[in-house]
């Protein structure tokens, strides 16, 4: 009887073990008759085989993929990274930026900048795409369009220290009051609101580009929508743009410069942001960029042997909080114990992984210019070396002064990209050991987040700030109180007082002494946490020269760009 | 012919006397439940499955009393470790900032040179013991060069000059010193310095170090972690255990068998009570439609119909509103809610089907017809009827629903983090499948694994309790 059990259960065990293998078996054949039959089926659908590689030397075209859609190419309006990249290549101010990231000439040929006012001499061979002459009416039109109230343009403040310009914005003076006038054709004539150093920068910006009356009265409201909608006066002139699909870059035969421009085309036919797809792209050769890498895509490149190159992209990184009084990061104590318990470098080192982020010291990243050499050099910022023991007495007092007993409870607004997730996570558990403070973590799309820090609906944050022109002032405007992106309303008299004097000061050595200021300030009050100076890691194609990445300014840039046929 | 019997008495009745068997019966009688229960227990599939659903509900409910760690304690230093890996850890001393080395300025009119006409340098020395901490870098100083650039490979750089990851550039050439922190993994790593003129160009010639990086703990992180108590006994240079992390770590260095045990929690709260409840509420729904009939059940069927045709995510999304639900704090209750609200309408009209069907049976207008009362009806001969049926509903529901909560975490719309749940770890896991893949894979399996064993109970279960199939064997 015995025997006859073991028996039965022997059996049973094979039965069951031949039933797995069968249905192991029958699943995986059955995947791969699916793979076979699907890629055999994308095949028939896509016309991949009649697109060209990464790179078409006969008709010198570079192909490349494009992160996100633009949403739309009207420079008055624009405000995300991929337009900004696009209207660099199909548009140009009075300035640009050269491969060097020096300001040098583009429409205009000369121009003067005194004490309350500039004058540019554009060029009279700078043309549109039909042939017409870019003159000086057309800055003048575009600069009132975008200050114009109803446009509601989100970068209308960086053409305010113009005269007049903020009060026709908001809607209290008539437009013509603009303090901007084209004595000719080809002469135009710039009174500004208040002294200003910067001027020429904030010139490259694109919300400084020409936009010509009659074609944007043409295209009744949908100028910068589509292709055909636009009038180019940049090296390239867009030929496609299949929304969501493809865009084209083709040569503009009435660009004034066209010697400069080594190539013909620019073909964006892939838009996505996936990682995955991105790598195997250029691994195919079917790309000759990668944008950026992340951490997880770093083995697969050193796998692959490419050759990794690295830039910053310029952004500064931080943790923001709410001043609002009923909030309870008003409370410096309380700040001041986060402050203590965090430590940028275990972030950058142990969370984000990748080459090219420097843990962060101040909200002025390290490659901004001072009096002679590196501001930051200049002017070093005060270090904060974590300190627990410390962190928990601040947080006691914080305890005290708010009335909390139990445990505080914050949250921490995030987007919901991968990234800053698994950095609000580390957030989140290294607040709740270190010092027993609950965090919630808000993951928002990065719409509605901008929404909400604009609300004010938020206790910390975790946000970046990007330069718009190469000058410290573009961080150190960012927590005026004035500012409408400083979103906690933080208000120190003292900080306005600095950065007031910033903005208008025309002496160098006193302007990076108040920026210096600002940052000892903002270190000192605890009205943000440094967190990281973001970098980038990428990869090109060996044989396209003369990329040139920029902290400012449209980037990639690709108007210098050549092939180089040897390789 | 009759035999007429007058005069009657009582004695002349007897009671019958109960007769022995008078025939024997071949095999002892069976109940409905005994029988099922025999049909599962002879089908292996089921078999296999029940004791793989038995294995899990041990694992979610006993799991993490036995093993006892944290779903949500971050171990920076085991980032990512795949299960199995090497814990073995060097004690050294506490990491102390490094200023580097660098030397005077020259003052001497050495001309700066083209990145062509750049040498490399004559050596590399690695300062102090390269370990997980930091590994820290000198070379001489390359004349003409304007800095210095350094890259980092986990692959010897080879022929054809692939120096790997940019690490950092250095702008001055007197600064002749490195310390790399980023993200050290035990194992070789090959550095490489080329040097750069003043446009920032690289020569084309480098100096390549390999360096073995060992795996390192500092003291203070040891005691703070826990590893060694402040009065044990060891000196800098002694290996000690990282702590043990059976299924390895995520990517934020937490436990991958806690997280998985406190994840089944969730999944499994939800899989479960979820169907239990939308299956009670279908049943006593379909019955009341199948049983009163006629114009009633008409209108509750119609009813149902527009409960199928609401939207799952939309509801879900209401409900959270509607209960108050903040950022960051966890969606599980409305979506049981939301699941439970839309989901009965399968099990109704089922039941009513089932129902309907009984009650046109001639066995139940006997039973009527010899005087049974309604409850009687019901409860003896409609659920016993229906019960296979239910049950067998219950066992598909719950594999469904888990799936439904994978999705719904998955996309972000169930737990919120720190809390686990497998469908947002397979989230997780899958921004480094490539390169870890433990952290999907373990999940992934689970839901399947899980899955698949309902499936084939419900599958078991609707054999074994199929009246008809009774007298087939």
């Amino acid at each position: 009887m015995f025997k006859k059990m073991k028996e039965t259960e022997e059996t049973f065990a094979q039965v069951a073990g031949k039933q797995l293998l069968i249905l192991t078996l029958l699943s995986f054949t059955g995947l791969a008759g699916l793979m076979i039959f699907l890629s055999w089926a994308s095949n028939l659908f896509s016309d991949n085989n009649q697109r060209v590689g990464a790179i078409d030397l006969d008709s010198k075209t570079i192909t490349l993929l494009l992160g996100s859609e633009p949403p739309q190419l009207d420079s008055t309006r624009t405000t995300d990274s991929v337009s900004i990249m696009i209207l660099g290549h199909v548009m140009e101010g009075l300035l640009r930026y050269d491969e060097n990231n020096n300001i040098v000439a583009g429409v205009a040929e000369e121009w003067n900048i005194h004490d309350n006012g500039a004058t540019f001499w554009l060029r009279d061979d700078a043309r549109w795409s039909d042939g017409k002459p870019v003159t000086a009416r057309d800055f003048v039109f575009a600069w009132k369009t975008a200050l114009k109230p109803e446009t509601a343009s989100e970068y209308s403040f960086i053409l305010y220290p113009i005269k007049n310009a903020e009060a026709i914005n908001t809607g209290s003076m008539n437009i013509e009051e603009l303090g901007v006038k084209a004595i000719d054709d080809f002469t135009l004539e710039v009174t500004f609101e208040r002294p200003l150093a910067y001027f020429e920068e904030l010139v490259a910006f694109p919300t400084y580009n020409p936009i010509r009356e009659d074609f944007f009265n043409s295209t009744s409201g949908r100028y910068g929508a589509d292709a055909i909608e636009l009038i180019y006066n940049g090296p390239f002139m867009m030929s496609v743009w299949v929304h969501g699909a493809h865009v084209k870059l083709d040569k503009n035969p009435y660009y004034w410069d066209n010697e400069r421009i080594k190539i013909n085309s620019i073909d964006m036919p892939y838009m996505t942001s996936d990682a995955a797809t991105t790598i195997n792209l250029f691994r195919d050769g079917k790309i000759a960029m990668i944008g950026a890498l992340g951490s997880e895509q770093l083995d697969t490149a050193l796998r692959e042997r490419w050759k990794l190159l690295r830039t910053s992209d310029g952004g500064s990184w931080f943790t923001v909080f709410n001043f609002k009084d009923d909030k309870i990061t008003s409370n410096w104590n309380l700040r001041k114990a986060l402050q203590l318990s965090s430590d940028s470098s275990e972030l950058v080192n142990k969370i984000i992984k990748l080459p090219g982020y420097i843990p962060s010291e101040s909200l002025f990243p390290v490659w901004l210019k001072g009096t002679n050499g590196s501001f930051r050099q200049e002017h070093p910022a005060t270090k904060i070396k974590p300190n627990l023991e410390l962190a928990k007495q601040y947080l006691k007092k914080a305890k005290e002064e708010l009335g909390i007993e139990g445990n505080i409870s914050l949250t921490i607004l995030v987007d919901d990209s991968p990234g800053s997730s698994k950095q609000a996570e580390y957030f989140q558990n290294l607040y709740s050991t270190k010092l027993s403070i609950d965090v919630k973590i808000d993951k928002q799309i990065f719409k509605q987040r901008l929404a909400k820090m604009r609300a004010g609906d938020f206790d910390i944050a975790l946000y970046g700030w990007g330069p718009d022109f190469n000058d410290p002032l573009t961080f150190g405007e960012l927590f005026a109180s004035w500012n409408p992106n400083n979103n906690g309303s933080f208000f120190n008299e003292e900080y306005d007082k600095y950065v007031r004097i910033s903005q208008t000061s025309l002496n160098k050595e006193e302007r990076m002494q108040a920026f210096a200021k600002q940052q000892e300030i903002l270190i000192n009050e605890v009205a943000l946490i440094p967190n990281y100076e973001r970098g980038v890691v990428y990869v090109k194609d060996r044989r396209l020269e003369g990329l040139v990445r920029r902290v400012v300014g449209p980037d990639p840039d690709f108007t210098n760009v050549f092939i180089n046929e040897a390789l | 012919m009759t035999n007429i019997v007058e005069n009657l008495t009582p004695l002349d009745f007897k009671r019958v006397s109960k007769k022995k068997k008078t025939t024997s019966i071949s095999r002892p009688s069976l109940s409905y439940w005994e029988d099922a229960w025999i049909r599962l227990m002879s089908n292996k599939r089921s078999l296999v499955s029940l004791s793989i659903i038995i294995f899990l509900i041990f694992f979610t409910l006993l799991g993490p009393i036995i093993w006892n760690v944290d779903p949500s304690g971050q171990d920076l230093d085991q980032l990512s470790s795949p299960p199995g890996a090497d814990r073995g850890a060097i004690l050294v001393e506490a990491y102390m900032p490094w200023d580097g080395l660098s030397i005077t300025k020259n003052n001497s009119s050495e001309g700066l040179k083209d990145f062509y006409d750049l040498g490399a340098t004559e050596y590399i020395n690695v300062e102090g013991f390269p370990s997980t901490q930091y590994v820290r870098l000198s070379w001489n100083k390359i004349i003409g060069a304007s800095g210095y650039r350094i890259y980092r490979n986990k692959f010897d750089p080879g022929s054809d000059n692939s120096l790997g990851l940019p690490m950092a550039d250095i702008l001055t050439a007197e600064e002749i010193s490195f310390e790399d922190r980023l993200n050290l993994e035990p194992g070789e790593y090959w550095y490489s310095i080329a040097a750069l003129d003043s446009l920032g160009r690289e020569s084309n010639q480098y100096k390549k170090i390999a360096v073995r990086v060992s795996r390192a703990i500092s003291i203070p992180e040891a005691i703070e972690k826990g590893i060694i108590t402040q009065t044990s006994q060891v000196a800098i240079g002694d290996t000690i255990y990282l702590k043990f992390h059976p299924l390895g770590t995520d990517y934020l260095g937490r436990d991958m068998l806690s997280r998985l045990m406190h994840g089944a929690r969730v999944s499994l709260f939800i899989g479960v009570l979820a169907p239990i409840f939308f299956v009670i509420l279908g049943v006593f729904y379909g019955s009341i439609a199948g049983f009163i009939g006629g114009k009633v059940d008409q209108f509750l069927m119609r009813f149902a119909d527009f409960v199928v045709a609401l939207p799952f995510l939309l509801f879900m999304i209401l409900f959270k509103i509607a209960f108050g639900i903040g950022p960051g704090e966890s969606g599980v209750i409305p979506m049981l809610l939301a699941l439970v609200l839309l989901s009965w309408p399968a099990t109704a009209r089922l039941v009513r089907g089932q129902i309907l069907q009984i009650r046109g049976e001639g066995y139940i207008l006997a039973s009527q017809l010899l005087g049974a009362k309604t409850y009687f009806l019901i409860l003896r001969h409609m659920i016993p009827n229906t019960i296979g049926v239910i049950l067998v509903t219950l066992t598909f529901a719950i594999p469904s629903v888990i799936f439904v909560e994978a999705f719904l975490s998955f996309i972000g719309m169930g737990v919120v983090p720190p809390t686990p749940s497998w469908g947002s770890m397979c989230n997780e896991g899958l921004q480094t499948m490539l390169n870890h893949p433990h952290e999907i894979i373990f999940p992934a399996s689970l839901i399947s694994i899980t899955v698949l064993a309902f499936n084939l109970l419900g599958d078991g279960l609707r054999d074994a309790l199929d009246a008809k199939m009774r007298s087939k064997e």
